[in-house]
């Protein structure tokens, strides 16, 4: 075995090794408001979906969402791609309506710019419950209509533009619109 | 509706052009070089009189440099590999620097940092700082292959932004001074010094320098005025320095004596 392809194997071994750990703490103590289905969970260890149930007392009560991670190969050094899937969609200002495959992009600094080996799947989780729970009105991102038309199939491929409130973000490349939009309401 | 694939393609053009980037650096650029005479630097600046003058007066004082990978990590990196080589010769040191960092992984927790994730990368870091002496000691040129074996190499890094960030937040009301923009201090670790890849500057040398107790001096190579050497800065102040680093713009590499 030539020495980058054993550096490369050794990357895997550390890479499935921490993913293990982290999917069996899941299983074992997961974040409040989510639930893992035990016997789906490690069959692939790139892919995983959880359910997210929107906390008592929000505007989420009630319902209940699913949750896609995959994992590169740079994972953790790298963000996991995290989206949204199934027939029910949080309808939220940073969640986008862009078609189902391989699901809804999320707006969240974490999820690309600001992540860090030290985060997990299960502080993802936290962060998106906390992005829910916060949420006092229904309505989808001002810019949804232009970015679900413009937007590549990866949500980490979208250049973000982070701003205010929860450190989320908007897609750059529509931040004209995004201000025409802003400046119509206001 | 033109727009539209314009601004698509835009994305992926972007986003493919750096990953062809980080691929030429990564062919190009070891994590960490061999050791090179410090007029090797002379041949990049020839025509440059400003240059060529600054780097003639710092060989009187530095023999060599290792060069770093240029991925944001530099400062890191350089200062790991820099560090771990001098404690290979240096049995007290080692084992002060060992108590040290068995202490970062408690003090990290107690501030509030994932134990699940910290203690991942604090057992890759204490592993290889215990074969840094004693009866398992390493050779210069495991620590090399160490440092250039990307899995290994940068779970290190990420131990290390850790101990800058508890640092930073540790003291956060001497910290906060040099805060530019109005975030928080955990905004900026969050931002700044926990996600890989992202550059590092004074605050991140002095905390680092101060959590580990291990002094770094900065030597700046910049175009500003011919005046005497490149000014040289310690981190943290008046410390007596064991890691020597050479800073060009926006870069870090290893300097040696």
């Amino acid at each position: 075995m030539s020495d980058k392809s054993l550096t490369q194997s050794c990357i895997l071994q550390r890479q499935e090794k921490r993913l293990q750990k982290e999917l069996v703490s899941l299983i074992k103590e997961p974040p409040p408001g989510v639930v893992v289905d035990g016997e789906s969970v490690g069959q692939c260890l790139d892919l995983l979906v959880l359910s997210i149930n929107g906390a008592q007392g929000t505007i989420y009560e009630g319902e209940q969402f699913q949750l896609q991670f995959r994992f590169g190969p740079k994972y953790p050094f790298d963000s996991p791609e995290v989206v949204f899937v199934g027939s029910e969609i949080p309808v939220h200002p940073h969640v986008y309506s862009n078609g189902a495959s391989p699901g809804r992009h999320i707006c969240l600094s974490i999820l690309t710019d600001d992540w860090s080996p030290a985060l997990s799947i299960f502080s993802v989780c936290v962060s998106i419950i906390s992005m829910l729970s916060s949420c006092k009105e229904k309505k989808r991102p001002p810019d949804d209509s232009m970015y679900v038309k413009t937007c590549s199939k990866n949500p980490k491929k979208t250049k973000w533009w982070y701003h205010g409130e929860y450190s989320n973000s908007k897609p750059l490349n529509d931040l004209k619109f995004f201000i025409e939009n802003e400046l119509k309401v206001s | 509706m033109e727009m539209v694939p314009e601004s698509e393609i835009q994305d992926e053009v972007i986003l493919k052009q750096q990953r062809e980037i980080e691929k030429e650096v990564a062919e190009i650029h070891p994590l960490i070089g061999n050791i090179q005479p410090l007029t090797c630097l002379l041949k990049e600046y020839m025509d440059d009189p400003i240059y060529t003058n600054k780097l003639t007066k710092l060989a009187d004082v530095y023999r060599s440099l290792r060069r770093v990978r240029p991925d944001g990590n530099c400062f890191f990196r350089g200062f790991g590999f820099s560090y771990f080589e001098k404690l290979l010769d240096n049995e007290e040191e080692w084992k002060k620097f060992q108590a040290i960092v068995m202490g970062t992984k408690d003090q990290l927790i107690s501030q509030g940092f994932p134990k699940f994730t910290l203690e991942d990368f604090f057992d890759s870091f204490m592993e290889v700082v215990n074969r840094l002496g004693g009866e398992g000691k390493m050779d210069a040129e495991e620590l090399s292959r160490i440092f250039n074996d990307a899995g290994t190499s940068d779970y290190l890094v990420v131990y290390l932004r850790l101990v800058t960030s508890g640092q930073l937040q540790k003291e956060e009301d001497f910290y906060q001074n040099f805060l530019e923009g109005g975030k928080s201090m955990r905004e900026f670790c969050q931002q700044e010094v926990e996600p890989m890849y992202r550059e590092s500057d004074h605050m991140h040398a002095i905390a680092l320098g101060s959590a580990l107790k291990v002094g770094i001096r900065v030597v700046y190579l910049d175009r500003g005025e011919i005046t005497t050497s490149p000014p040289e800065h310690d981190f943290p102040e008046d410390c007596t320095p064991s890691v020597y680093l050479l800073y060009r713009p926006g870069h870090y590499d290893i300097l040696y004596k």
